[in-house]
């Protein structure tokens, strides 16, 4: 029994599913951008380069690590890590291959929140600690990205939490089987809202601002190389298995079975959709400004998420 | 004292958004640009003192690596100068396939534009269609010159090449599809609402300024000035081509994005009309060595604006002095305008707005101080 527990926890739904997932997400979403653009994307590595990013991530691995002299020692090795393992952390809380996730506790809705800001403060602190220019204007960008997005991210994600009576993720899942509905049919204005913002929290276009390139470089990343540029790319695309793993799980049904199809399949299929809107939608837009960005998080995101809160206590759409 | 209210940000000589090594050095007060120092000439190459040593015949060819895009802009503007220093009438069919030649490269130039100025702002997928569409026109000057890049289809005295009857239709084709592109992208910088955020109101140069700085080429009619070689000197074949100079009144970057996809439609009038009119006849004459003693100037209108070159000769078979003055290097003051005032977000893409050339600028003076003016190189 202690064995299949640790199989869980290490091998499936676990850890290294969930990293295979990642790898497979970044290819899906190269390979669906490049073709927007009329492009063939990754080719060569596996059958329609599928490997690619595994490739990649390996071949990071394998460069020269290069320190800048000014940095913050400590943090600047301590951040990659913990950019990585943080994602891979809070994916224990969604179920994946069951509506019952391998950790769920009450209150786990919050924890998720809370792990999307630690991100961003982990980013922030990837730049601070690099001591470069092109990396503190990215870091102060994505944290003020972070003012933004994070208001109506957190009173969007609430909704569902409400009409379920339970702030546990599992809970949400189990809810939503129970009744036999989507959140995203009571709720469709606050999935639109959380799309936005998760745009922004993975920095995609056209909320890019904190690694512009054409601007500031790499952004907050222009130091890392090596080791720690894959450590931070997977856990980008970790980060990407936890977004659309939250959207699917609050908004599509999340893990459910559907006739003979099992649940770690519908939720494959449901997260890959989702990652297939993310990358249409950062093929179709231009890069907004900071300015401009938090601007209209406050002027018109704001007041959508506060619309879709009401609308929940007056017992719509839960 | 306390601390120095501004901060110096450098940008360049190597930065993602510049492909070409030049240095700006920016004064900023927070998030704005309060003031800019431009630093040229990274990348003189000694192409002016070349030209001297070399005869007018192999000039040509240095004249052409002036540039990589506007490649027959530059040999235009020198056969232009060194055939009326000979003295030599240039074939109309010349002219009208040296007007195709001209046309065809602001086409490929501006949408080479196009594609950077998105990808500037982050539009990396308008970049890529406009870049793949580009092909179409680097494959034609491949059929007709036999170089994708490199054309040396002028030279002194006419073309080196005809343009064939079937080649024309080919090139009516390839415009066919092309014209439909352009129309689609025309239709997306108007329509799309990021990237009008990202260009409207930034990167502003007011008709007075603009004229009092000698901006040129689109920059200049982007502020609503109808400056235009090609319309107000005209040479080649253009006094006989019916075209409208285009001018935008937003004088921000999107006016200059409107202005250049919309010249873009102009340019494949003016290759349609100068295929349909190619006049028969001879397509080269030949030029002598050497060249009788004169001075003289010639202009073309480049993709990038007014192209102008100086020569001068002493009777020999190579230039005594040869001056190239290239459109970014006109362009630059007005630069410096538009990038005060601005949020630092926006210098990528003001800068790429000029369409800047900078290695083709870059030239280098020696002016002896104490009386007589130094010999300049």
């Amino acid at each position: 029994m202690v064995a299949y527990e640790i199989f869980q926890l290490v091998v499936f739904p676990g850890a290294l599913f969930v990293i295979c997932l990642a790898f497979l997400y970044e290819w899906v979403d190269r390979k669906l951008f490049a073709r927007v653009q009329g492009r063939y994307g990754p080719l060569y590595t596996g059958p329609a380069g599928i490997l690619q990013p595994v490739a990649d991530f390996l071949k990071l691995l394998s460069k020269e690590d290069i320190v800048p002299r000014a940095c913050d020692a400590n943090l600047f090795f301590a951040v990659p890590v913990m950019y990585a393992a943080l994602p891979l952390t809070a994916l224990f809380i969604m179920p994946i291959a069951a509506p019952e996730a391998l950790v769920s506790f009450e209150g786990d809705l919050i924890f998720i929140l809370f792990s999307f800001g630690l991100m961003t403060l982990l980013i922030f602190l990837a730049g601070w600690s690099s001591m470069s220019r092109f990396s503190a204007i990215g870091s102060v960008r994505s944290a003020l990205q972070m003012l933004s997005y994070e208001i109506p991210l957190g009173l969007v994600l609430v909704c569902p939490a409400i009409a379920a009576r339970s702030l546990s993720v599992s809970g949400i899942v189990q809810w939503q089987a129970a009744n036999a509905t989507w959140g995203a049919a009571l709720q469709p204005i606050g999935l639109a809202v959380v799309m936005v913002c998760m745009l922004a929290e993975l920095e995609l276009v056209p909320f890019d601002i904190p690694e512009a390139e054409t601007e500031i470089v790499a952004g907050w990343r222009t130091e890392f190389t090596g080791r720690r540029l894959a450590l931070f790319r997977m856990g980008r695309d970790l980060e990407i298995v936890l977004v659309s793993a939250l959207v699917v799980s609050l908004y599509l049904g999340g893990a459910q079975q559907l006739w003979l199809v099992p649940a770690a399949a519908m939720f494959v299929i449901k997260t890959a959709a989702v990652v297939a809107v993310f990358s249409f939608a950062r093929a179709l837009f231009a890069r907004f400004r900071i300015d401009q960005m938090i601007a209209g998080m406050w002027k018109y995101l704001l007041p959508i998420a506060v619309a879709q809160v009401v609308l929940v206590q007056m017992g719509l759409g839960a | 004292m306390g601390y120095a209210s501004t901060v110096k940000v450098p940008f360049g000589p190597q930065h993602p958004a510049l492909k070409e090594p030049e240095h700006f050095l920016f004064e900023v007060d927070g998030d704005t640009v309060v003031g800019v120092t431009p630093r040229i000439g990274y990348v003189h190459r000694g192409i002016e003192k070349a030209l001297e040593l070399s005869t007018y015949g192999h000039g040509i060819y240095l004249a052409e690596r002036i540039c990589g895009i506007c490649t027959i802009a530059h040999t235009c503007c020198y056969a232009q100068a060194v055939e009326e220093l000979m003295g030599i009438d240039v074939p109309p069919r010349a002219n009208y396939i040296r007007t195709i030649m001209s046309e065809l490269e602001r086409l490929h130039s501006h949408s080479l534009w196009v594609g950077l100025v998105a990808h500037e702002a982050g539009f990396d997928t308008l970049f890529m269609y406009a870049w793949r569409d580009r092909e179409v026109i680097l494959n034609l000057f491949q059929e007709l010159t036999g170089g994708r890049v490199l054309h040396a289809i002028n030279t002194l005295g006419g073309v080196r090449r005809d343009i064939s009857p079937e080649m024309a239709d080919k090139v009516r084709r390839a415009l066919e599809h092309f014209e439909g592109r352009t129309k689609e992208y025309l239709r997306i910088v108007r329509t799309e609402p990021t990237f009008l955020r990202r260009t409207r109101d930034v990167g502003v140069l007011k008709p007075a300024d603009a004229a009092r700085l000698n901006a040129v080429g689109p920059t200049l009619r982007a502020s609503g000035i109808k400056g235009d070689v090609r319309r107000d000197d005209p040479y080649v074949a253009y006094d006989e081509m019916p075209f409208n100079v285009i001018t935008s009144d937003s004088c921000d970057v999107f006016g200059r994005t409107e202005v250049r996809t919309e010249e873009m439609m102009e340019s494949i009038g003016i290759i349609r009309h100068a295929l349909e009119h190619l006049p028969e006849g001879v397509f080269r004459v030949r030029a002598p060595r050497n060249v009788p003693a004169g001075e003289c100037v010639s202009r073309v209108e480049a993709p990038r604006g007014e192209d102008m070159h100086y020569a001068r000769s002493n009777g020999t078979a190579k230039p005594d002095r040869y001056k190239v003055r290239a459109p970014t290097l006109a362009n630059i003051p007005a630069l410096c305008k538009m990038l005060v005032g601005i949020h630092v977000a926006d210098i990528p893409i003001i800068l790429a707005g000029i369409d800047p050339c900078f290695s083709c600028m870059d030239r280098m003076v020696f002016v002896r101080s104490g009386g007589s003016t130094g010999r300049a190189r």
